[in-house]
């Protein structure tokens, strides 16, 4: 099957709340896919129910990594489903802030081998060499994303655009086959939406790794997605090229009302 | 002049407060003896207690006056001491110094009392500490009832040894030596027992259960009669001993042996402990404490890993109850009390949670300053007044260094907030 991601008929409610209503999608492998939708449509509880966090009530979402079987997203635990090859980042950035930008990739690149307390503590030669692979894997990301220089500084005195470019690191640490990425351009200036834009083109290009992003620039999701869907009060209201999407009345309605409607947020 | 005028009234409060208890027929006498009893200065002369306190309040207020004006001249000589101790050099001499101080202590100190202080008071609370500050440092999770893996250690010695009721667990008296693992083993097991359905808790609530952990614990050792001895407990737990070839040695009534022994196994847990904390696993934990929703999302499994740090920190307290029961010789129920999980805490917090020096420091430091109350008694303390004290200089720690007296270097000054992610 060539699709990573296969979501049919998905539901979320919390309480009487739905925040997801039969939603259906699918990601192609190696594709650059953008989910776009106003305020409270219910962009990141797709996410959420993708990486394991939300449980949906109704539906099914598959996940097929290369060369491996298709396996059901919902039911698994966030940790399950990076093993699977899922990573993601998230909306207000979510750091170690009390480690250096190096531990911070670090802890990404080691997570997916075995525990071992005694081993890592006794520090045996598996243990060192596992130690030097993960090292070498965090510089070269590192190096990938431009934060060489930043690496022992504590994460929390990064600034907001280089907090991104290290969330995007620690994800790519994990050796996914996606990344999700929850709006990445959010407080980020114009020369840096820039270099974000040629970043996320590169770990496509580069490192093979397909692209699911939420994301409100319409700039940077335009010159970038090959494929959108639009989401708006938890159901698909378009799902189309740049292009296509942008004639669609649909979305324009959906982004600047039509006068019978009145836009309410239910974030 | 007002200054001044507050600081009387606070110091000669604290004076009654700390004083001896009036009687019925007498009220007044608790008031008088708060204040003009005769009290040592710090053990250097004697004067009458209102003027003691007075000057404690005075150097405190001077040292408070110090801080707020001169923060300047502190910052100045904070980043000095910084470069100092980022020394490699400093830091090894400083090391040897310590190590050579550790070893040479006993024959520094020639008092029984404080030779058994330092053994049953301080070394084995620094192994409690240490223990501790693997929950609640690295892995941030508030564990109130952490002397129940102190009385599993404690208790385990005693069967294995044959003190209990319960018969012998191999069936042969065995030398506390042999209880040494079977204690850890236990205690690590009642961790993770404890762990597995508690640690999906968070916050609050996991320091409500395990709380109610240690009571549980406490009241089975004082209600299973016929398996612990009930509340008397046992007084039969023999003491270490050595018999291998021609070596044949026992540890004894005098406690500098049982320091070297302690000590010895102290070393080796900072050691375990130190090398835990710059591992992979080390570094989960701390991943775990700052945002357990990242953590999951970059593969890591929280309840794994707290899991561990559960059962590895039980390990050290485990190991504890062995030297405690050995050295002393008995074992009650009266000595596992929430009072002790609360001091235990007290002391990682004071040292500085999650930095192994620190709550060796701390430990070490409260452990002194209550063995010097209850050794050198300053006139009208009560036993019951030690916590103002221990309080009090909480207090002051928690305005001066609120990490703690030598804080972690892998600790964020703001708390990651634990809800999940918002859309």
């Amino acid at each position: 099957m060539n699709n990573l991601f296969e979501v049919s008929d998905v539901t979320l409610r919390f309480g009487g709340v739905v925040s997801l209503s039969n939603v259906s999608m699918h990601q192609k492998r190696g594709e650059i896919l953008a989910v776009i939708g106003p305020n409270g449509a219910g962009k990141t509880s797709l996410f959420n129910s993708l990486t394991g966090v939300y449980q949906p009530q109704e539906g099914v979402i598959t996940f097929t990594a290369k060369d491996k079987p298709s396996i059901s997203i919902i039911g698994k635990k966030p940790f399950a489903v990076s093993d699977a090859g899922v990573a993601r980042t998230f909306q207000a950035s979510r750091m170690f802030n009390a480690l250096t930008t190096f531990e911070n990739v670090k802890i990404g690149a080691e997570s997916h081998k075995g525990i071992g307390a005694l081993g890592a503590m006794f520090r045996g030669p598996a243990t060192r060499r596992d130690e030097h692979v993960s090292d070498e894997r965090t510089w070269s990301l590192l190096e990938f994303v431009g934060l060489k220089d930043r690496a022992n500084v504590i994460a929390s005195s990064l600034s907001y655009g280089e907090r991104r470019r290290l969330e995007i690191a620690r994800g790519l640490a994990t050796n996914p086959e996606v990344l999700l990425l929850d709006e990445p351009a959010a407080g980020t200036n114009p020369s840096e939406k820039n270099e974000l834009t040629d970043l996320i083109r590169r770990v496509r290009d580069d490192m093979g790794v397909s692209i699911l992003l939420i994301e409100h620039d319409m700039k940077l999701v335009m010159a970038l997605a090959e494929r959108l869907y639009v989401l708006n009060f938890g159901s698909v209201i378009a799902e189309g090229t740049p292009d296509e999407i942008r004639a669609n009345q649909n979305v324009i309605d959906a982004y600047l009302g039509t006068a019978s409607e009145v836009e309410t947020d239910n974030a | 002049m007002k200054l001044l005028g507050a600081v009387f009234v606070l110091s000669e409060l604290t004076a009654v407060i700390t004083g001896p208890p009036g009687n019925p027929t007498h009220p007044w006498i608790g008031f008088h003896g708060s204040i003009v009893d005769q009290a040592s200065f710090l053990g250097l002369f004697n004067i009458q207690r209102w003027i003691a306190f007075f000057i404690y309040g005075l150097i405190v207020s001077g040292a408070v006056y110090v801080f707020r004006t001169q923060k300047q001249f502190i910052a100045q000589v904070r980043t000095a001491q910084r470069s100092v101790t980022s020394n490699k050099s400093v830091k090894i001499t400083t090391s040897i110094a310590t190590i050579t101080l550790v070893v040479l202590l006993p024959t520094l100190v020639a008092d029984p009392f404080w030779q058994n202080a330092m053994v049953s008071q301080i070394a084995v609370y620094v192994l409690l500490a240490l223990g501790l500050n693997v929950v609640v440092g690295f892995a941030g999770l508030l564990d109130l009832g952490f002397v129940a893996f102190y009385a599993v250690g404690a208790y385990a010695t005693a069967w294995c040894t044959g003190a209990l009721p319960l018969p012998a667990l191999f069936g042969v008296h065995l030398n506390p030596f042999y209880a040494i693992p079977v204690a850890i083993i236990l205690a690590m097991i009642s961790g993770i027992i404890l762990g597995i359905p508690t640690l999906r808790l968070r916050g609050d609530y996991l320091a409500i259960v395990t709380l109610g952990f240690g009571e549980i614990i406490t009241l089975f050792a004082n209600n299973l009669n016929g398996i612990t001895g009930g509340a008397m407990g046992t007084a039969q737990v023999p003491h270490f001993s050595v018999h291998v070839g021609p070596v044949n040695y026992v540890w004894g009534i005098p406690p500098v042996p049982y320091y070297y022994l302690t000590i010895a196994f102290v070393g080796i847990f900072i050691v375990a402990f130190s090398l835990l904390e710059h591992s992979r696993v080390g570094r989960a934990w701390t991943a775990i404490r700052e945002d357990e929703v990242a953590a999951e999302s970059v593969g890591i499994n929280p309840l794994k890993y707290k899991v561990m740090a559960f059962a590895i920190g039980a390990a050290s307290a485990g190991f504890a109850g062995v030297m405690t029961a050995a050295q002393t010789n008995y074992v009650t129920p009266a000595t596992f009390t929430l009072a002790l999980s609360i001091n235990i805490l007290v002391l990682v917090i004071f040292g500085g949670m999650g930095s192994i020096i620190g709550v060796v420091f701390g430990a070490v430091v409260i452990q002194t300053i209550t063995m010097y109350l209850i050794h050198n008694p300053p006139a009208g303390y009560q036993p019951q007044d030690l916590y103002i004290y221990i309080g009090a200089l909480l207090v002051i720690m928690m305005i001066f260094r609120p990490a703690g007296m030598i804080p972690a270097r892998r600790r964020s000054r703001t708390n990651a907030s634990l809800d999940s992610s918002q859309g």
